[in-house]
């Protein structure tokens, strides 16, 4: 068994664990990388973010072709090599991960794969085929992520499927089942239903992405509802039975169908849990809750002095980059900077079609906080730029406080994801509504459906119908 | 009862004719308030018409296809009697208010969980106390059973840089005390617990632990545990107020960018207490530069050096060359050590030295004394020294001042509070004796004789030790010639007394015995020149030579 040294030992190599270790190692420490898996990257790369992006460009690309007829263009009925493009999104996640190795190497980050545990608070085991070693640290930064919650009711069965299988995408379902109305599962229903899936989604709450506004959400709702067998909400399973002709689910609740009903394939995406209960935490005295989620302070601290966490284990919203952020911190407290991760905002984006994306309060946070506000909308249907390409379905939509200062906005409509940033930093920045409307945007782009927003919010803006006093 | 009403399209503007792009409802439905009917599209926007009031769907007038204008009907609702409200008056202002109160309500009871719960057992932790880890507890002030108020102190903490009394969030009955003096306390350690009286655990008063509460990465707090009233260090300290300092903590959200708000934390600003003079009070990162400048511009109640950097003394081994013993220094002791390190280094010291013939006023002060005795007044040279002090402070003003932070402006002090330096067991105390101005002798020395006594008994409270325009520091009881006292700051000058003997003085024609009295006066050079010092000590010897001066004006 050997004994490994390191200043700072992160666990795992996710967006996060791979963003600290590099930062740390730029700060001058010396830093071991443990990962379970062969490949760095974590969900995020592998099984998550990245290769769901290269899918849904396909998606993308494949409604917009066929959207075309409707400008006069037609391309016909597209063919679908299956393989080449489960490829194509393989070569983009090997690219990236590859790289990653390349620039730990450069960093010369010491990358040990193995399952890590605590041992005590300065030592950690690192188990692999190869053996077992012992890795000694002076400070550890916990990124160890999140997993799939399992429905403990769903039978054994090869066609039912968690996210990480239906990127594998193995063939397309002809009836597929998506448990869960959540982000995860409708990028991979936008995905399969573009494929050629007939979709049907299950949600437990009365609307899709319950995070997001009903507003919001509702213009999705409206735009899926079209292209999916059927979205049933305030309806939870209750028994799936694989038989040999296919999966017969039986439903309960408001929209539930009496009889049980026949499925291809189901996807089960009710949500990821953190890993905090895989790391022998107890050895240490690192405090968990009762959802495992590790308690840390604004420098990511842990009740153990030189034990730091971040990124899914340490609470919402589970995003890479608000892990990636945490990492810096994490990485540049334990080199003595006086850091602390304390952002105004964290965007949240939906990569269906249409995209829907937020940042900063939801109009339901506000309520909830008891924060006086008031909104700026602006529909695409009055914007050149979204009629121009087909797709005013969507709005923009700013919320001030009575001071006249942003504090939060979203978008739902193609693109909403990227323009979204913008008013990240115009919430980071402290801007008044008045910032925003007097900010040129180029015309004619959807990004300006955000200063119209601040327009309409000033009374000011004069591409919608004049403002009659309230 | 019910009744029929009839649910219109809503003014939407000028849009005549709007296209019906979906119906929501059917026959039969019961609906709420606000429940979309319809969905609207216009050439500018889409749009879902509310309901204007519940009940069940009678019959609908519309179809998909349809156009509609304001006015017209989507369909037929029947609605219980008691939720009547026309259908042409969407929300009636009464009920939105009525609903807004019940939110207030919800809301209000939501942020005081604990108010109206029965007495409880609170836990009293440490509050923020900065960076501060591991600080020693150097008193205890309360004990089991005691009934404590709000406010009141716990205990008293000390780092290296301040001494500071932690006073208690809640009202009620100590049930145990966890601390004891020599232990070492943290944020968030236990102090002890309360059994809090009815209604006392405000919620507003612990900002922390509603910033905990609401903060993600505090969600394991308990809600009975809170935490002691932060401490408001500069209470007690006599540093004005900071020019660069708001006079409230801003509430809701800092205004300022992140690299600012980095910026702050790294130079250890605390940007609720830094003053934005960008646009709308947004914090720039001068702001933060300027208030840090200051910090530690300013002369700190407690701190260990001025702006002076001295290289630091290096640690001997004393014990290699003899015997040694360590004796811990007093409370007093090292906070006076604190203080006059400070003010010797960062106030330009000079002494002025000058004889006061006292020899007519001593003899009067010996004819008066048995008098005086006899109405219980030990009547000491002291009590005359401070009238005649007063007398001359009048005449020269700019020795009864302060210096103002910002070094931009003295400030004139029309009180006359006289500190006067005891002697304790436990180390130097200068406690002060008010409005000298307004008193005759006779009270002066009753006043002397009682707070040197309170302070050999250690029985001085901060009151009386705080606010002195002007410090005695009298050796005349014990010996010596001249010495050069430490200004005390915020005064600009200090008057050290030594022993007065009989001295041959030349009176032009021969030599006479005379009782002089040494004087040497301290005072801050940034703020008194040389030669106004000269005429201080001049204008204070000749109404010590003769006090009946004092009743000219």
């Amino acid at each position: 068994m050997s004994n490994i040294k390191a200043q700072v030992v992160v666990i795992g190599a996710g967006p996060g664990g791979y963003t600290a270790a590099f930062r740390a190692a730029d700060l001058g420490l010396e830093v071991v990388l443990i990962e379970e898996y062969q490949t760095l990257g974590g969900v995020c790369l592998n099984v998550g973010c990245i290769p769901s992006k290269a899918l849904l460009h396909s998606a993308k690309v494949i409604d917009e072709a066929k959207s075309m007829e409707t400008h006069g263009v037609s391309f016909g009925e597209p063919t679908i090599d299956i393989d080449k493009i489960r490829e194509y999104k393989d070569g983009v996640v090997k690219q990236l991960t590859k790289g990653l190795s390349g620039m730990a190497k450069m960093r010369k980050v010491n990358v040990i794969q193995g399952v890590a545990k605590f041992e005590s608070p300065t030592s950690l085991s690192v188990a692999s085929d190869s053996g077992t070693q012992i890795v000694n640290f002076e400070n550890c930064i916990i990124a160890a992520g999140s997993r799939v919650v399992q429905l403990p009711f769903l039978p054994d069965d090869p066609r039912i499927i968690d996210s990480t299988g239906a990127l594998e995408l193995k063939d397309i379902p002809e009836k597929m089942l998506v448990i869960g109305g959540g982000i995860i599962g409708l990028e991979m229903a936008t995905v399969y239903r573009a494929l050629g899936a007939g979709i049907t989604i299950v949600e437990m709450f009365d609307q899709l992405i319950p995070a997001a506004d009903k507003d919001v959400v509702k213009v999705l709702h409206r735009y899926v509802k079209k292209q999916y067998d059927s979205i049933m909400l305030e309806t939870s399973v209750t028994k799936v039975e694989a038989k040999d002709d296919g999966l017969w689910v039986t439903f309960e609740g408001k929209k539930a169908p009496k009889e049980p009903q026949r499925f291809d394939r189901i996807l089960s995406a009710v949500g990821r849990r953190p890993n905090g209960d895989k790391l022998n935490l107890e050895a240490v005295g690192v405090g968990v809750d009762e959802r495992g989620f590790i308690a840390v302070d604004k420098q990511l601290k842990t009740n153990v002095a030189n034990i730091y966490a971040i990124g899914d284990l340490v609470g919402q919203p589970m995003l890479a980059h608000k892990a990636t952020h945490e990492a810096h911190v994490a990485a540049e407290v334990i080199a003595g900077k006086k850091h602390a991760f304390e952002p105004q905002c964290i965007p949240s984006v939906a990569y269906t079609d249409p995209e829907l994306a937020w940042v900063g309060l939801t109009e339901k946070e506000a309520k909830e906080k008891g924060i006086e506000y008031s909104t700026g909308v602006f529909p695409w249907a009055a914007s050149g730029r979204a009629i121009g390409v087909g797709r005013t379905e969507g709005f923009s939509k700013t919320l001030y406080d009575k001071d006249h200062r942003i504090i939060g906005a979203a978008a739902v409509g193609v693109n909403a994801g990227e323009l979204i940033a913008e008013m990240g930093l115009a919430i980071e920045m402290g801007c008044e509504a008045e910032d925003i409307a007097l900010t040129i945007h180029a015309h004619p782009t959807l990004s300006e459906s955000f200063a119209f927003s601040a327009e309409a919010y000033e009374g000011t803006c004069t591409d919608l119908p004049p403002n009659r006093k309230k | 009862m019910t009744n029929l009403i009839q649910v219109k399209v809503p003014d939407i503007g000028d849009a005549e004719g709007a296209d019906i792009i979906e119906v929501l409802i059917a026959v039969g439905d019961k609906i709420e308030k606000e429940t979309p009917l319809i969905v609207l599209e216009t050439d500018k926007a889409t749009m879902e018409v509310p309901s204007s009031d519940a009940g069940v769907v009678k019959s609908i007038s519309v179809a998909v296809g349809d156009q509609v204008s304001n006015g017209d009907v989507i369909l037929e609702l029947e609605t219980q009697t008691e939720s009547i409200s026309t259908a042409e008056t969407p929300v009636s202002p009464v009920e939105t208010e009525n609903q807004l109160e019940v939110v207030t309500k919800l809301d209000a009871e939501q942020a005081k969980p604990i108010e109206n719960k029965p007495p409880e057992i609170i836990d009293i932790l440490v509050p923020d106390i900065g960076d501060a880890v591991d600080v020693d507890v150097i008193e205890v002030l309360i004990s089991k059973n005691d009934s404590i108020t709000k406010e009141q102190s716990l205990i008293v903490l000390e780092t290296d840089k301040a001494t500071m009394e932690v006073p208690s969030s809640a009202a009620g009955t100590v049930l145990e005390v966890l601390v004891k003096v020599g232990d070492k306390v943290s944020q968030n350690d236990l102090i002890g617990r309360l059994s809090a009286s009815a209604n006392s655990v405000p919620s507003k008063e612990s900002p922390q632990q509603t910033a905990a509460q609401k903060g993600p990465e505090k969600a394991s707090h308990t809600s009975n545990v809170v935490q002691s009233a932060p401490i408001n260090s500069d209470r007690n300290s006599p540093v004005p107020d900071h020019p660069h300092m708001k006079k409230k903590k801003s509430e809701g959200v800092i205004h300022a960018s992140p690299s600012v708000r980095r910026f702050a934390r790294e130079l250890g600003a605390e940007l609720s207490k830094v003053k934005g003079t960008g646009n709308k009070g947004r914090i720039v990162k001068d702001d933060v530069q300027n208030f840090i400048k200051f910090e530690l511009s300013r002369p700190k109640a407690t701190a260990t050096s001025g702006s002076i950097a001295t290289s630091e003394l290096p640690t001997i081994d004393h014990a290699k060359w003899g015997e040694i013993e360590t004796q811990s220094l007093t409370r007093i002791q090292k906070i006076s050590s604190v203080n006059l390190h400070r003010n010797w280094i960062s106030i330009p010291h000079v002494t002025q030295h000058e004889d006061a013939d006292i020899t007519e006023l001593d003899a009067f002060r010996k004819s008066m004394k048995e008098e005086a005795m006899n109405s219980g007044t030990r009547l000491t040279p002291l009590a005359f020294i401070m009238k005649a002090l007063v007398h001359t402070l009048k005449a020269f003003p700019k020795f009864n001042a302060s210096l103002d932070n910002d070094g931009e402006s003295l400030i004139l002090k029309h009180y006359y509070h006289i500190g006067v330096a005891v002697e304790t067991p436990d180390g130097l105390t200068v406690p002060v004796i008010r409005d000298v101005d307004q008193k005759g002798i006779y009270q002066i020395a009753d006043e002397l004789g009682e707070i040197s006594a309170k302070a050999r008994e250690k029985k001085l409270g901060a009151n009386d030790m705080q606010g002195s325009s002007f410090t005695i520091s009298s050796l005349g009881g014990i010996g010596g010639t001249a010495f050069s006292p430490i200004v005390k700051w915020p005064d600009v000058a200090i008057l050290g007394l030594s022993r007065n003997k009989m001295q041959p003085v030349w009176n032009g024609k021969e030599f006479e015995p005379r009782l002089m009295l040494p004087m040497s006066l301290s005072y801050d050079h940034r703020v008194i020149d040389g030669a106004d010092a000269a005429r201080f000590v001049v204008h204070l010897a000749a109404t010590l030579k003769d006090i009946r001066r004092v009743l000219l004006n």
